[in-house]
């Protein structure tokens, strides 16, 4: 491909072509996403089932769930392009179709395949400044932030993967708007490419806007985002902070010859929801607590440790346990 | 709305699409002009002579001919592209009120479809009043009806551009839209308005109706006044973009 590649680091990043939003009158619910009690089937199948949930302004959300959750569904209902069966979805207080100029409140990237094929990317964004009456040139500044400034004048058709999602994005920050909603945005992206929007959006975030991003890999956004949605067949499985969702669900591996007696002072420690399997003769390994506190509670009970390991990488088993088909909806 | 429509034409014109059925449309016109004057000295094809003020008229409304299917089929892509080529979605995120996207497109496209006729009543004459003069008939372009049969042209492609916009609305898969459209000019209504038995009723149909604007008649029945068939027509564009607006294009976009 013979176009130039402009990463987060170089000259053009986020805060220099991109402002934070002009300050307006801005309201309590302003960049807040509030969904509730959505539903939406198709056919027999329900798509979205009762969801609830809120994100707040100035956090990234991982909105996650394997493929076939209903994320794209809800995504799509929150923008007023799927008329729900039942509940409501508002972003700053307002239903999408309500908001006064929509494009300068939210932004979305959806698919990366919503483009003329004989339209050039440039003329694609364009179009958009017009329907908007955002400056021409605001084509060019968006196209430069995602590094398609020397493919802008081909023609779409001849796009990669990588490069149409680049310009679903662009599509999406024309307006330089409150709330980024982007589904699948990692997705044909090369590793490189997946930094370079990680920095993108974490600048986008630290601006104060809210970012809403969907996956089905937790792993491809677990270094961005704050918060996760996590959602299975239709319904809300867990919402919260990705750190707490990793305390909470962190396995912990503590080798001591005093196993039995450490087994009680954890269990009589107080705290829900905490597992604690003997794995071993001398191996406990406690769920639901992290190491520092198990490391506090054994020396309190006078429980000698030979090793206390807090297992790493497993937020990968975590997402896979809450989304597995057993758990249909119950926080583990 | 201003810049709704403003970003019609801005689609338009990024893609090449109006400019093949432009010269379509012209050439179209070109080839049914020169043929009714080759054949103008057959009894059977003309029903008026070129010297008389019908036989002008007819010919000057062959740039009906030409343009109003073609304008029809352009406006029926540039709705139904939308679902096609999933444009929809950024389209609809810019405008979630999706009537207003359907009102700018029959704007846009009718105003297109003047362009179309002016266009297309250029052609004609290029061809019509050397050839013409050749054969020592003068045609005038401000006598003989003339002026009104040109406005008729414009409006009756103007109007079909409208149907078009309809029809997509209506019917959302493009080349169900196109395909459909094509068969209905040219095979479907051709054929149901020879049959004299339904004649009372046939001229009430969308090709019926044009050939009531610009005073052609495909057969000797009678048709229906020109302002009664570009109202009628005019009828039908709205009809199939109001009808295709709350049953077609406000449907999930997935």
């Amino acid at each position: 491909m013979g176009y130039k590649m402009v990463r987060g680091g170089d000259a053009m990043t986020a805060s220099t072509l991109l402002p934070a939003p002009r300050v307006k009158r801005r309201t309590e619910d302003a960049g807040r996403v509030v969904v509730a009690g959505l539903s939406k089937s198709f056919g027999a199948v329900k798509a979205v089932d009762q969801l609830s949930f809120t994100v707040n302004p100035g956090t990234v959300t991982g909105f996650l769930g394997p493929n076939g959750a209903g994320k794209t569904t809800t995504l799509r209902m929150l923008l007023g392009l799927v008329t729900p069966d039942a509940g409501s979805a508002t972003i700053s207080g307002h239903e999408y179709a309500a908001l006064p100029r929509p494009n300068d409140e939210v932004g979305a990237a959806l698919e990366a395949t919503g483009f003329h094929p004989a339209r050039s990317g440039r003329n694609h964004l364009r179009v958009y400044c017009t329907i908007n009456g955002y400056p021409q040139r605001r084509a060019d500044e968006v196209l430069a932030m995602v590094g398609l400034s020397d493919a802008g004048r081909r023609p779409v058709g001849g796009y990669s993967l990588g490069m149409r999602q680049r310009l679903a994005l662009a599509t999406a920050l024309l307006g330089n708007p409150w709330v980024l909603v982007l589904d699948e945005p990692a997705n044909g992206l090369d590793p490189e490419g997946i930094v370079w929007m990680r920095r993108l959006l974490r600048q986008l975030a630290d601006q104060g806007r809210t970012i809403l991003v969907s996956s089905h890999i937790l792993t491809e956004v677990q270094q961005l985002v704050d918060d996760v949605v996590i959602i299975n067949k239709g319904r809300l499985v867990r919402q919260g902070a990705l750190a707490e969702l990793a305390a909470r669900n962190a396995e912990v591996s503590v080798r001591t010859p005093q196993a039995e007696q450490l087994h009680a002072a954890l269990a009589g420690a107080g705290f829900d929801k905490v597992r604690i399997e003997r794995t071993g003769p001398d191996t406990l390994t406690v769920t639901g607590m992290p190491a520092a506190r198990v490391g506090e509670l054994a020396f309190t009970a006078g429980v000698r440790l030979h090793e206390l390991t807090p297992a790493r990488g497993d937020l990968e088993q975590i997402f896979f346990t809450l989304t597995s088909s057993a758990n249909g909806g119950e926080p583990a | 709305m201003i810049r709704l429509i403003a970003g019609e034409f801005h689609k338009l014109f990024t893609t090449r699409l109006w400019l093949w059925l432009l010269l379509g449309s012209m050439a179209l016109t070109a080839l049914y002009g020169s043929l009714l004057i080759a054949f103008a000295n057959d009894p059977d094809t003309v029903t008026f002579p070129l010297s008389t003020a019908p036989g002008q008229q007819t010919l000057i409304a062959v740039a009906a001919g030409g343009a109003n299917t073609l304008i029809a089929v352009l406006a029926a892509i540039g709705l139904t592209a939308e679902f096609r080529h999933r444009t929809a979605t950024a389209t609809f995120l810019a405008t979630p009120h999706r009537g207003r996207v359907v009102v700018a497109k029959l704007v846009t496209f009718g105003i297109i479809g003047i362009a179309y006729a002016v266009a297309c009543l250029a052609v004609v004459i290029v061809v019509a009043v050397p050839w013409l003069a050749a054969k020592n008939i003068d045609l005038s372009l401000t006598g003989n009806g003339i002026p009104g049969t040109m406005a008729a042209v414009v409006a009756d492609v103007a109007i079909f551009a409208l149907v078009g916009v309809g029809v997509g609305a209506l019917v959302r898969n493009q080349v169900a839209a196109v395909v459909g459209l094509l068969i209905y000019r040219f095979v479907a209504e051709p054929i149901v308005t020879r049959i004299p038995a339904l004649t009372d009723w046939t001229i009430y149909l969308p090709g019926q109706a044009s050939s009531a604007i610009i005073r052609i008649a495909l057969t000797n029945q009678e048709l229906l006044q020109p302002w009664q068939g570009g109202l009628l027509l005019i009828g039908y564009g709205l009809a199939f973009a109001l009808s295709g607006t709350y049953l077609s294009v406000r449907r999930d976009v997935t």
